[in-house]
């Protein structure tokens, strides 16, 4: 149980898979904390490619995770203009307040 | 490696697009607003020539490039052909829309041709990196235009929805792919496919990795209920994006999904069969039920998309090939009449007024005859009364259903479209019986009217002659 | 316990806490600290696992760009972080609940007890290269020839990302003046000079 195996990896981006879900649960109403949990939840597949990548001895599992880096980076950069955008219509970014649409 | 290794030319297609995307980038960069036309037309070109080139390409059986990255097979020639077609639609209908806004930019053709793009590798993926590559790049460019109308309050919470909610969804779907790769040792699709028919005590672990992979693209596709997304993107966006985003991206998540759950884990068909009933249930249910007490007419076409992914999934959840042509021809033809009934709505639209409340279609036939008589053909499809294409299509996934002995599910399906047939049969009496609210004349181009025109008379035709495009839809899974 | 062991369970924990400290902390900006450290954290655990390449991007790419990207728009965004809170305790017994029974199922399947899913042989070695082994070459070298195709595309998500933001944010505020350098070196003495004769006036 103590020397570090695969399973090891693995089960530590399990719980930092279930922290960033917890996340998305009690911050449901700050946008920018919910990004962060995203950012967690992209971390947790990270590290299993990586770690299942040393283990199969195997690079691909590397190469994928410099494209999430690559996409995640887009992402938040769009997502952040996006907040942007809704601060200067709304003057606020309150999950509460994003109910003009309903039904 | 050699350049010819990679046998890029099977790719022509995408490289053409790519390049095409880059000018129109360019170019509108150095036209003043006046002459903003020439990038709608360069885009259009762009799409008119990829398709072109999508149809000369001669496939037999497949062909892979780029290291085995990319497939050209049937399934992606057709799903390509009709996403171009439907962009180029998508595009004729919203110029004016965007020029009465004052949002008739560039920036607007760029990311749709750059979201084209991404669908288009995504319907030819062959690797998961390939898949999410394609689905990221069609996402990103979507959730910029949702926020398109920088001063409309609603786009951008819109915008913020669809974004928060699309990020989780990739963060799913990176986790499930994590997961079957550790266990396969592979991203190619192929590998996948024999690790899984070879798989034992791993077994588990690849179900549990199709979880996480289901419930992104149950998010995706907005099937219930992981559908929050839908109604307010759909109500939310300027229309010229709600076009956008119902038509064309549904044939991609339907290759998306023809890829993954049945390309690289066939083997596990009885374990995503059980997760395919419960959502498609549930999106018949809540999407027809809710969609009645809607005032907004984009919002009740969005929980009509909600209700038809749900018969989606029932084609391809029947499993066989037949069932999976049937569901493909579905797609297609849900995309196409979604394409024209949006179409109608902007047509309605004009400056300074959105026709949105189905109030403002009272009288439609006292006010233009004609495209009264072309919602009424697309609402009919809608609701599945024949002789349009939608009866055809509802007719075929649910032969496929009572095929696999599967009479409840098929009687589910037959009982939600028929609660659906009331709203879209309200739509048609306010057109048809009510009083004239509103007396503006209509005005559009004409180039809006032939395309809007052939839209809906299509949805006509193929439901007097549905056997072309049932044969072709075969013909890919033969 | 050897040195490795050490160093996985110190830096797992060290993230563990870290990703608590992100979701729990009262001030965005804490969190997006916190999110600096367990990405700090993991590129630790990364180097473990012989990814030098991806450590080291990480913590560039990510802790450099992205997450001060984050630090610029919660501070240049006014927010009401009492507002923000609320909901937070009344979510907190739910959220906590939700998480465990998801980690404990999750820990199940890929953990040390539960099904042996990892049965295969080849996955219980840990593969150490020899000294003289380049991550970075050995990414560099498939990453050009293998996955050409992936690295194009996402060279186009890319530039999608600076049209989109661009198109989204840039305004361009009509009461604002702009120099003109072209017609500023254009301007000739007689534009702007007028030599006005006039006779000597006396000092009054």
């Amino acid at each position: 149980m103590l020397s570090v195996s695969l399973s090891s990896y693995l089960t530590l981006a399990a719980i930092l898979f279930a922290i960033s879900i917890a996340g998305i649960f009690l911050n449901r109403k700050n946008v920018i904390v919910l990004l962060m949990c995203v950012e967690l939840m992209l971390l947790a597949a990270n590290i299993n490619f990586i770690a299942f990548s040393h283990y199969l001895n195997d690079s691909a599992g590397q190469v994928f995770v410099f494209f999430i880096l690559t996409v995640a980076a887009a992402e938040a950069a769009i997502g952040l203009a996006i907040l942007v955008v809704l601060f200067r219509n709304r003057r606020s970014i309150n999950v509460d307040q994003l109910n003009e649409m309903k039904g | 490696m050699t350049l010819e290794a990679l046998n890029y030319l099977t790719a022509w297609p995408e490289i053409f697009l790519l390049t095409m995307a880059c000018i129109v980038l360019v170019v509108d960069v150095f036209i003043s607003d006046d002459k903003r036309d020439f990038s709608y037309y360069l885009s259009q070109l762009a799409l008119l020539g990829t398709f072109a080139m999508v149809m000369m390409v001669q496939v037999d059986g497949r062909e892979v490039a780029f290291n085995n990255m990319f497939v050209q097979d049937a399934l992606s020639v057709v799903l390509k052909s009709f996403i171009l077609a439907l962009s180029f639609a998508a595009f004729v209908y919203s110029r004016d829309y965007l020029k009465d806004r004052n949002i008739f930019k560039g920036e607007y053709y760029v990311l749709g041709l750059f979201a084209v793009l991404g669908m288009m590798l995504m319907v030819s993926a062959n690797n998961l990196l390939m898949i999410y590559l394609g689905l990221e790049l069609l996402s990103l460019c979507l959730y910029a235009m949702v926020a398109f109308n920088r001063d409309n309050g609603n786009a951008s919470e819109a915008a913020m929805k669809y974004f928060v909610l699309g990020a989780i969804a990739s963060g799913m779907l990176l986790y499930g792919m994590s997961i079957l790769y550790g266990l396969s040792g592979s991203l190619f699709l192929s590998d996948i496919t024999v690790a899984i028919s070879q798989a034992d005590d791993s077994r588990i672990g690849m179900v549990f990795a199709l979880v996480f992979i289901l419930v992104a693209l149950a998010f995706k596709l907005g099937a219930v209920p992981f559908h929050m997304w839908v109604p307010d993107v759909y109500q939310g966006s300027p229309t010229a994006v709600t076009v956008f985003i119902g038509t064309a991206p549904k044939l991609a998540g339907f290759a998306m999904i023809m890829r993954l759950l049945v390309e690289a884990m066939g083997d596990l068909q009885a374990d995503w069969q059980q997760m395919l009933i419960i959502l498609s249930v549930l999106s018949m249910a809540t999407g027809n039920i809710i969609a009645i007490a809607q005032t907004n007419i984009k919002r009740m076409l969005a929980y009509s998309t909600i209700s038809h992914v749900g018969f989606i999934l029932l084609g391809i959840l029947a499993g066989s090939n037949e069932a999976y042509a049937a569901a493909m021809f579905y797609t297609i033809s849900y995309a196409v009449m979604s394409l024209g009934a949006f179409g109608i709505i902007m047509l309605l639209a004009r400056k300074g007024f959105e026709a949105e409340e189905i109030d403002d279609f009272k009288g439609l036939n006292q006010r233009s005859p004609w495209f009264a008589f072309l919602m009424l053909v697309l609402m009919l499809s809608m609701a599945g009364v024949p002789p349009t294409v939608g009866f055809w299509a509802k007719l075929a996934v649910l032969k496929m259903v009572v095929q696999m002995d599967m009479v409840w599910l098929a009687l589910v399906a037959v009982f939600f479209s028929i609660i659906g047939v009331f709203y879209y049969l309200r739509i048609i009496k306010v057109m048809y019986f009510d009083e004239i609210a509103d007396n503006q004349p209509l005005s559009c181009g004409r180039d809006m009217q032939i395309t809007l025109s052939s839209n809906a008379l299509l949805v006509l035709a193929l439901g007097l002659y549905p056997a072309g495009l049932m044969s072709l839809c075969l013909s890919v899974f033969a | 316990m050897t040195f490795i062991d050490f160093n996985f369970y110190l830096f797992a924990t060290l993230l563990i806490v870290a990703a608590l400290g992100v979701i729990t902390a009262r001030n965005p900006v804490h969190s997006a600290l916190w999110l600096v450290l367990s990405f700090f954290a993991s590129s630790a655990l990364w180097i473990l696992l012989e990814a030098e390449f991806l450590a080291i991007a990480l913590v560039l790419v990510y802790v450099g760009a992205v997450m001060v990207l984050f630090l610029f728009v919660v501070m240049m965004l006014d927010i009401n972080v009492e507002q923000m809170r609320k909901g937070f305790v009344r979510y907190l017994p739910i959220g906590a609940l939700v998480a465990l029974v998801l980690a404990a199922q999750m820990i199940w399947i890929v953990g040390p007890v539960g099904p042996d899913v990892l049965g295969d042989e080849s996955l219980q070695q840990s593969v150490r290269h020899a000294a003289d082994y380049s991550n970075t070459k050995e990414l560099g070298r498939i990453l050009y020839t293998e996955y050409v195709l992936p690295f194009e595309i996402a060279a186009v998500i890319l530039l999608v990302a600076i049209v989109a933001a661009i198109a989204l944010t840039l305004r361009r505020r009509p009461a604002t003046k702009y120099q003109t350098p072209a017609n500023q070196v254009k301007v000739k003495r007689n534009d702007r000079l007028r030599i006005v004769k006039m006779d000597a006036e006396a000092k009054e």
